[in-house]
């Protein structure tokens, strides 16, 4: 690759967006440009729920090799039948809800950190083990039942200007905030250095624990306030609810451009990204592909889309 | 007709043939429930008709015990291990909703063996030494084409969601429709999405697919993921089709408001949870001594119409399932009915 073309592309996350908007145009080009705006306006509202997650374990996932939460799926079943039963569908108990639906995550975040730390489990085992316990309690707690959203609430997660949804602008600024949390303030280069060099890190004086703790306790509180944003989209809250979430967070940090390896973060990435994954969906069901095909179709994609990321870097 | 009719009248038949049957030779047997799932409303409403129906079988000392058995997972060798336990445990028989059609069949076999009898339902095994409990779903399907005649007359495209890819379920209930549509030339499915039989898979997927579509009249799908459909019409700004539902309280509630707003009309069916409790009583026949029990027996659906959905809609739990539990009667009815 040369020139500036060769420098754009040498952009890992830059791939992302290439590949969100390549499917987009198939699936334009295939209905003869009819619903396009429409499909961007339900890609946008989707790929809100994939990026709020995204967040959480891409700052887990820059910890270094081995971090990883995979207790988010549970997570987000908990925290959205938590925040829908406090909710009681009552338009005033909102901010009640949410409140309870961030508390939850943030203690599932704490737990998951605590059996890291205490027990010395490998983060992978802690997380995974930590949602077999998540799981039951929600299904002990909700019975199964589909809990309904306040009718605020759930408007509130649909409302739309000119086609763009609300949620989706809020979670564009939150994900600047993010951004601007991992490259600019104490907390983010510290994630990022440990990443890079945990024993450096530590030689150095972060407080590497206590970093830590704080990632894991952030990943478990976006969690928590995605249940709540999902059940109010999908007007109930549920315990499969978060269960895509599990690929999907991972996902979208690597097709980001994120490091699997650690120390190396890309917020824009994540939006590009969770964009790909649900304009992809849009594409195999435009063509009426079979469920069998469109899944084998979807491993593929994002093989290839890797791929081309992780070659750029190289040929840089 | 509805098939909530149709339960009725064999029933009304069923009992009056087998009225005063001995049955007090079961009083000392033990039936095992292995079920490899809990966390979704119908599978709640199965576990509560099951517990219902079983409670009075052992105060009234029909059976000595009835007990339920839950994996956490959807895990085969989880359930298998179990299977392996009730066997040890001298269970005189199964009932079993698997976690796969197939790769239990040892499992189920060494049951059997041990003179076991198991009975499968909802999620079947293939093994032949087993009883199978099947809804007949491919009536469904072909069910929902012709009610959906009777609301759009004028036929138009369909939009078909499907559900869990690779069950036999998916596969019978997509073949009735296919069959409904052939019979109806006027109606023409212009897509078909996968919904997983559930709320927010059945929502996700119809919004990405929407915005491509031509003008769609109907919904056509498999229960659990009619509320998701209509939610996701709503978020697109589409005009409001006919959906058929699948007997979820919410799906039903929305009908009500619906129909309250501006006499919305449609139709509901699905397999209701309570055939927990007819597997149960088939084990129970078994064990009687009924050897001319066929090994497949297929039972009618739920499904409620204009006039009668109202009525059921507040003995549905908030976020669940319709269900009909069995009495013994009415299941021996409906083994009688596979016996013709």
């Amino acid at each position: 690759m040369k020139g500036t073309l060769g420098r754009a592309f040498a952009t890992p996350w830059i791939w992302s967006f290439v590949g969100a908007l390549a499917v987009w145009l198939a699936a334009v080009f295939f209905t003869g440009g009819y619903g396009a705006g429409g499909m961007l306006t339900a890609a946008l509202s989707l790929a809100v729920f994939t990026v709020v997650v995204g967040v959480g374990q891409m700052f887990v996932i820059t910890l270094g090799p081995g971090n990883v939460d995979l207790s988010l799926p549970a997570n987000i079943g908990l925290a959205s039948a938590v925040a829908m039963t406090v909710m009681a569908g009552d338009d005033g108990r909102i901010l009640l809800g949410l409140a309870a639906a961030l508390a939850c995550g943030l203690a599932i975040g704490a737990a998951n950190y605590l059996l890291i730390w205490a027990l010395r489990i490998p983060p992978i085992i802690a997380t995974l083990s930590a949602s077999f316990v998540i799981q039951s309690i929600d299904i002990s707690y909700g019975r199964g039942l589909q809990i309904k959203p306040p009718p605020g609430f759930a408007d509130f997660t649909n409302i739309q200007v000119l086609g763009i949804p609300i949620l989706a602008v809020l979670t564009v600024l939150f994900t600047v905030g993010a951004g601007l949390a991992l490259q600019r303030t104490i907390f983010g280069r510290s994630v990022l250095a440990i990443g890079q060099n945990m024993r450096a890190a530590r030689l150095a004086g972060i407080r590497v624990n206590r970093v830590r703790f704080a990632t894991y306790a952030l990943s478990g509180t976006l969690g928590g306030i995605d249940g709540a944003l999902l059940a109010g989209y999908f007007r109930g809250a549920n315990v499969d609810i978060g269960n895509e979430y599990l690929l999907a967070s991972i996902a979208v940090v690597v097709i980001g451009g994120t490091s699997v390896a650690g120390g190396k973060a890309n917020v824009p990435g994540l939006w590009g990204a969770a964009l790909f994954l649900v304009l992809l969906l849009t594409m195999l069901n435009t063509f009426g592909v079979s469920a069998g095909v469109r899944l084998v179709l979807t491993g593929l994609i994002i093989v290839a889309v890797i791929t081309a990321a992780g070659g750029a870097e190289a040929a840089r | 007709m509805t098939s909530g009719i149709r339960i009725l009248a064999v029933c009304a038949i069923g009992s009056a043939m087998f009225a005063g049957s001995a049955f007090a030779d079961t009083s000392g047997k033990k039936i095992a429930f292995s079920n490899n799932y809990a966390g979704n409303s119908w599978r709640q409403a199965m576990l509560k008709s099951y517990d219902i129906v079983t409670k009075k079988a052992v105060a009234d000392k029909v059976v000595a015990s009835a007990d339920v058995f839950t994996t956490a997972d959807k895990d085969v060798p989880t359930q298998a291990a179990q299977i392996q336990n009730l066997i040890l445990q001298g269970y005189d028989a199964i009932v079993i909703n698997a976690s796969s059609p197939d790769a239990l069949n040892g499992a189920v076999k060494q049951a059997c063996d041990a003179g076991i009898v198991v009975v499968s339902f909802d999620g079947i095994v293939t093994e032949p030494c087993a009883y199978r409990v099947v809804v007949d779903f491919k009536a469904m399907g072909t069910q929902e084409v012709t009610e959906m005649a009777k609301f759009q007359p004028k036929g138009g495209n369909l939009l078909e969601i499907r559900g869990l890819a690779g069950t036999s379920i998916d596969d019978a209930i997509h073949a009735g429709i296919l069959e409904g549509v052939k019979a109806h030339p006027e109606f023409k499915i212009v897509s078909s999405v996968t919904g997983d039989w559930d709320q927010t898979t059945a929502q996700k997927a119809v919004a990405t697919v929407l915005p491509s579509l031509p003008d769609v009249i109907g919904v056509v799908d498999q229960g659990g993921d009619g509320y998701g459909a209509a939610q996701a019409f709503a978020a697109a700004g589409k005009p409001r089709p006919t959906i058929i539902m699948g007997n979820r309280q919410d799906e039903l509630q929305w009908w009500k408001e619906q129909k309250a707003k501006d006499g919305y009309k449609t139709w509901s069916a699905s397999i209701a949870p309570g055939v927990s409790t007819l597997a149960f009583w088939v084990a129970q026949q078994v064990l009687d001594g009924n050897k001319t029990i066929p090994h497949d027996l297929l039972v009618p659906y739920l499904a409620f119409t204009q006039d009668n959905f109202e009525t059921e809609l507040p003995n549905i739990p908030n976020g669940g399932v319709a269900s009909h539990e069995y009495t013994q009667a009415e299941a021996i009815a409906a083994i009688k009915a596979n016996m013709k």
